[in-house]
């Protein structure tokens, strides 16, 4: 009765992306503990946050199972180094959202050293390169003005708002082409 | 730390196929999540589409994270998914579950469920390595309840779930099951 024959869906792994400094990897049970100290803490509030941990890995769930519906998604970010879990970049697009986003959540500790810049970027680079995106947004709270600060260090310009139901009222940030980018 | 490259097998009964969840499964998924069916899973009539999104993500997410997690039923005399079964275990469940849900209203009473999770149970324990499983269910429940009793589940009063309404339903173990 039993067939084991074929295999389906998941077996695509998520690509590892690598900067100069950081690995840009897919999701793993072992995330689930920098998850929940993030999302427990007063910083995940842009984010949705504070959130128990048993939401924390509701989320992480989500960022995993995006890249199996949307065939891309976002990474976790690993310092080199020190083998250290930073943060969350990369791309990002469920029901609801008006367009596919470049987004990013540097965990405690993780900010102040380019983390999210580097990252960003090279989530960028893959959008445009590999997805062949012929453009790319980032959503910001109007209160978090470091984000507001990064997009603007990756040359994007602001453009509108767009307002969600549950999460609020976000700043539209839009990144340049990716002519201009290669430019 | 490498992360999980899931191989999902695919399962098959008598009349279904068990695969993997897909992007496409949100056509049926949605409606349902978004319905007063969807009551005792977190879904209702007062949840949007974007809730809906999360749902099948979350879904999908739990097999890189877990190595396991729920199957797609579809039956094999149609090409459309009838619902979601099997392993289950986010942060927060006290132990692994056997869970089960039937998305289409209209395959209902057929026995889908059953022959289903017999499968799927004897995956679980004889390829997972289960030694026991529980499944949660809503005290109001009634048409899970029934099929907890069919499978030969029996209340477990000394286990909790991870809402407080839950009733603990124990399967018959893995050695009872494989004999």
């Amino acid at each position: 009765m039993t067939a084991h024959t074929t295999i389906s869906a998941l077996t695509n792994a998520i690509p590892v992306l690598e900067t100069e400094r950081f690995v840009m990897r897919g999701y793993t049970d072992a995330d689930i503990e920098p998850f929940a100290a993030f999302y427990a803490g007063e910083r995940s509030h842009f984010v949705g946050g504070p959130m128990s941990r048993e939401l924390a890995c509701r989320a992480l769930m989500t960022y995993a199972g995006h890249w199996h519906v949307r065939g891309y998604g976002r990474w976790m970010v690993e310092d080199k180094a020190t083998g250290a879990i930073l943060g969350n970049v990369g791309l990002w697009y469920p029901e609801g959202w008006p367009e596919p986003e470049i987004g990013w959540t540097l965990f405690d500790g993780a900010e102040g050293r380019g983390v999210a810049l580097e990252t960003a970027m090279a989530s960028r680079d893959y959008a445009f390169n590999v997805l062949q995106w012929d453009t790319a947004i980032s959503l910001v709270d109007p209160r978090n003005t470091r984000s507001a600060h990064l997009s603007q260090r990756m040359g994007a310009v602001h453009d509108g708002r767009f307002a969600h139901e549950r999460y609020g009222t976000m700043d539209i940030w839009r990144h340049p082409i990716p002519a201009e980018v290669e430019a | 730390m490498t992360p999980h490259v899931v191989d999902v097998p695919v399962l098959e009964t008598e009349r279904l196929i068990l695969r993997a969840p897909q992007a496409s499964d949100f056509d049926v998924l949605a409606p349902f999540v978004m319905s007063d069916r969807a009551n005792f899973i977190g879904g209702g009539v007062d949840k949007d589409i974007s809730h809906a999104w999360r749902i099948l993500a979350i879904l999908t997410g739990h097999w890189p994270l877990r190595g396991y997690g729920v199957f797609v039923l579809v039956p094999k005399d149609g090409d459309a998914p009838i619902g979601s079964m099997g392993p289950w275990y986010p942060e927060g469940w006290p132990e692994p579950e056997l869970s089960w849900t039937i998305w289409d209203a209209n395959a209902e009473g057929k026995g889908y469920a059953f022959e289903a999770m017999v499968e799927i149970r004897r995956y679980a324990y004889a390829v997972l390595g289960w030694e026991t499983a529980v499944s949660y269910i809503d005290a109001a429940n009634a048409r899970s309840i029934a099929l907890a009793e069919r499978m030969g589940c029996v209340i477990d009063a000394d286990a909790n779930g991870p809402d407080p309404d839950d009733v603990v339903y124990r399967h018959p173990s893995a050695s009872e099951v494989l004999a």
